[in-house]
């Protein structure tokens, strides 16, 4: 399987690591701004 | 509308048409056409892969859901970061290091040429239909707003994408993708300043009002199989959905297999998963905004100018009294709106309670008789008569100033041009290489497979716009759009989670793969209250289970002979 295998292509993978934390805080943000406009404004 | 206006949608249209046709002058063989070379940088491949999800339908139709129903359906993308951080360590790299065109090329290298044939056919099914409720979703809306044709309509958006995608292949679909996305952002944002500026209380009164009715609300917790859009439903139906349409689907794998390298095609990846959950939030909240503009401003009983013309023609007594009631149910509405406004103003909590149940009582009132407007719309027209598809462009055309109505109207059709350019492009890849090249002629020089590329991409342009055509009695498109794919996604992903399991065979996939696709329908047919996102589990979880029996049963694979047995149609 080794043709299928990012490492062996030489990737160090250092970008994606590095978007994926950027993701992960902006869905928290996110997702914490509409709970909060939830709980804030909901009857 | 306005003529400056139409010069903006008219010129708009003609210079993405001219930039398309220029970014491909370097189109030249078929590796250029379906992958440009696998030279695409990850940022243009991302606003790529937004662009082709953002199309019409959710222009218009995401906007109309949050303007009736609020902010609950941003639950359906729950599962989309993580589908992409899954993909993005599991499939991508396998489906980019294996060099091959399509994912179903991948799956005749792993397991047979019928379980690659019966996806391919599968997805063209799927994707061609659903490029024509694509085409249809505005163009019945522009028909019925403007007076048109919907053949006319359905030209004005279909011909521009078919000519440049026919033209450029992946190459000028991608850049054209990424001008599109700058002007479909300006103009959301544009419209949701406007709103603001002229809903007349404050941003937070208004939220208020909105969140009286419903319309805030955003997580619904329930554990429930009927109820499609649930924090659940999102998070569990909605992971393998996304993992199903990112992962398989050749109209988004193909964007990534064009990136130049695993790491730029998974980065690409994560830029949808960014922004997704944010921008469908700001698409909606600008439909819920929409909403409040209308408590303080008189709304049409009716959106849909076409039935409106045919109920005042046929029922003008009915649709009369109906409409006494509404101006004073919406003036009752209005003094209410104002009370709750004043009431939180002053601070005071006793009236502000006081009042925001007052104003729900008139707004229930108000959404009361316009049930009763639809019904007679249904009853008049025999077409269905839910309007929140023209609840948008009907607040564009009649609210916002001259200029910014042309440019909403230049980001719908984008939007539409988008999502079908990239789906035209990826229908003619799988019909060239996983039909044409597989069965009919394996051998032909990089001319020969382009032009057939190019005359695929014709044939399905043209058959998706005559799908549009007479896709015009859909209801809320953006469900009929996400009901089709659900009935096939998660078996085609059951078989992908198989290619990844060693022990996995060939018969197991293939019987696998119908099993899922018969334990779908059978839920449909027996249990239609079942919502739709669920469907993609139990497809998935049903091919994995019946492939993995059967395969255990028949004993270990031989993949080298698979492999072996499939190279000449991969090379």
């Amino acid at each position: 399987m080794s043709e299928f295998d990012p490492i062996a292509q030489g990737d160090t993978g250092r970008r994606f690591r590095r978007t994926l934390v950027r993701v992960i805080a902006v869905q928290i943000v996110t997702l914490a701004l509409l709970w909060l406009l939830q709980t804030t404004f909901t009857a | 509308m306005h003529p400056l206006n139409w010069v903006i949608v008219v010129g708009w249209l003609s210079y993405v048409v001219v930039y398309g046709l220029w970014k491909s002058r370097g189109t030249k063989g078929i590796d250029d056409y379906i992958l440009a070379n696998r030279s695409l940088p990850w940022w243009a491949v991302g606003l790529s892969v937004m662009a082709t999800q953002l199309s019409a339908v959710t222009m218009i139709g995401t906007t109309g859901q949050g303007a009736t129903d609020g902010l609950r359906f941003v639950q359906f993308y729950f599962g989309l970061p993580l589908a992409m951080v899954i993909l993005g360590v599991t499939l991508v790299p396998f489906l980019h290091g294996a060099g091959v065109y399509t994912a179903y090329e991948y799956l005749e290298r792993r397991f047979d040429a019928k379980t690659r044939s019966l996806t391919a056919f599968l997805f063209l099914v799927s994707r061609a239909m659903s490029c024509g409720t694509i085409i249809a979703a505005p163009a019945v809306v522009f028909s019925a707003i403007f007076g048109w044709s919907v053949t006319w309509s359905v030209a004005l958006i279909g011909i521009p994408a078919i000519l440049y995608t026919m033209v450029g292949g992946v190459q000028a679909v991608t850049w054209v993708d990424v001008k599109q996305m700058y002007l479909i952002v300006i103009a959301i944002v544009a419209v949701a300043i406007t709103l603001l500026v002229q809903i007349p209380v404050s941003p937070s009164d208004a939220l208020h009002i909105a969140g009286a009715t419903g319309r805030l609300r955003v997580f619904d917790f329930s554990f429930s199989l009927t109820n499609t859009y649930t924090f659940w439903s999102g998070l569990i139906g909605g992971t393998f959905l996304m993992l199903s349409y990112f992962g398989t689907d050749q109209s988004q794998v193909q964007r990534y297999l064009a990136a130049k390298s695993v790491d730029e095609a998974r980065t690409s990846l994560l830029i949808s998963a960014y922004w997704k959950i944010p921008l469908q939030a700001l698409v909606l909240l600008i439909g819920v905004l929409v909403f409040v503009f209308y408590q303080f401003e008189k709304p049409p009983l009716l959106y849909n100018p076409a039935h409106e013309r045919a109920v005042l023609a046929a029922k003008p007594a009915e649709y009369g009294a109906l409409e006494s009631r509404y101006a004073a149910g919406l003036i009752a509405r209005d003094t209410a709106a104002r009370a709750v406004a004043r009431a939180r103003d002053a601070g005071d909590a006793t009236a502000t309670a006081t009042t925001t149940r007052a104003f729900k009582t008139t707004d229930d009132t108000i959404s009361a008789i316009r049930n009763r407007a639809l019904d007679l719309a249904q009853r008049v027209t025999g077409q269905p008569s839910k309007d929140v598809n023209y609840i948008i462009p009907r607040f564009v055309l009649d609210h916002l100033p001259i200029g910014l109505a042309g440019l909403f109207i230049a980001a719908v059709i984008a939007a539409a041009m988008n999502a079908i350019s990239g789906e035209l492009n990826s229908l003619s890849t799988t019909t060239t290489i996983d039909f044409y090249r597989r069965w009919v002629r394996a051998n032909g020089s990089d001319s020969h497979f382009l032009t057939v590329s190019r005359v695929a991409t014709g044939f399905w342009g043209l058959f998706a716009c005559i799908v549009a055509t007479y896709a015009v009695n859909l209801g809320s498109l953006i469900e009929v759009v996400n009901r089709f794919g659900s009935f096939f996604y998660g078996s085609i992903l059951g078989v992908f989670l198989l290619a990844m399991m060693p022990r996995a065979g060939a018969r197991g996939a293939f019987v696998g793969l119908i099993s899922g696709m018969a334990a779908v329908g059978l839920v449909n047919f027996r249990e239609p209250n079942v919502a739709f996102l669920w469907h993609n589990v139990i497809g998935a979880v049903t091919v994995v289970f019946v492939g993995m029996l059967i395969s255990v049963v028949a004993g270990p694979p031989n993949l080298a002979a698979s492999r072996s047995g499939s190279a000449g149609a991969t090379s």
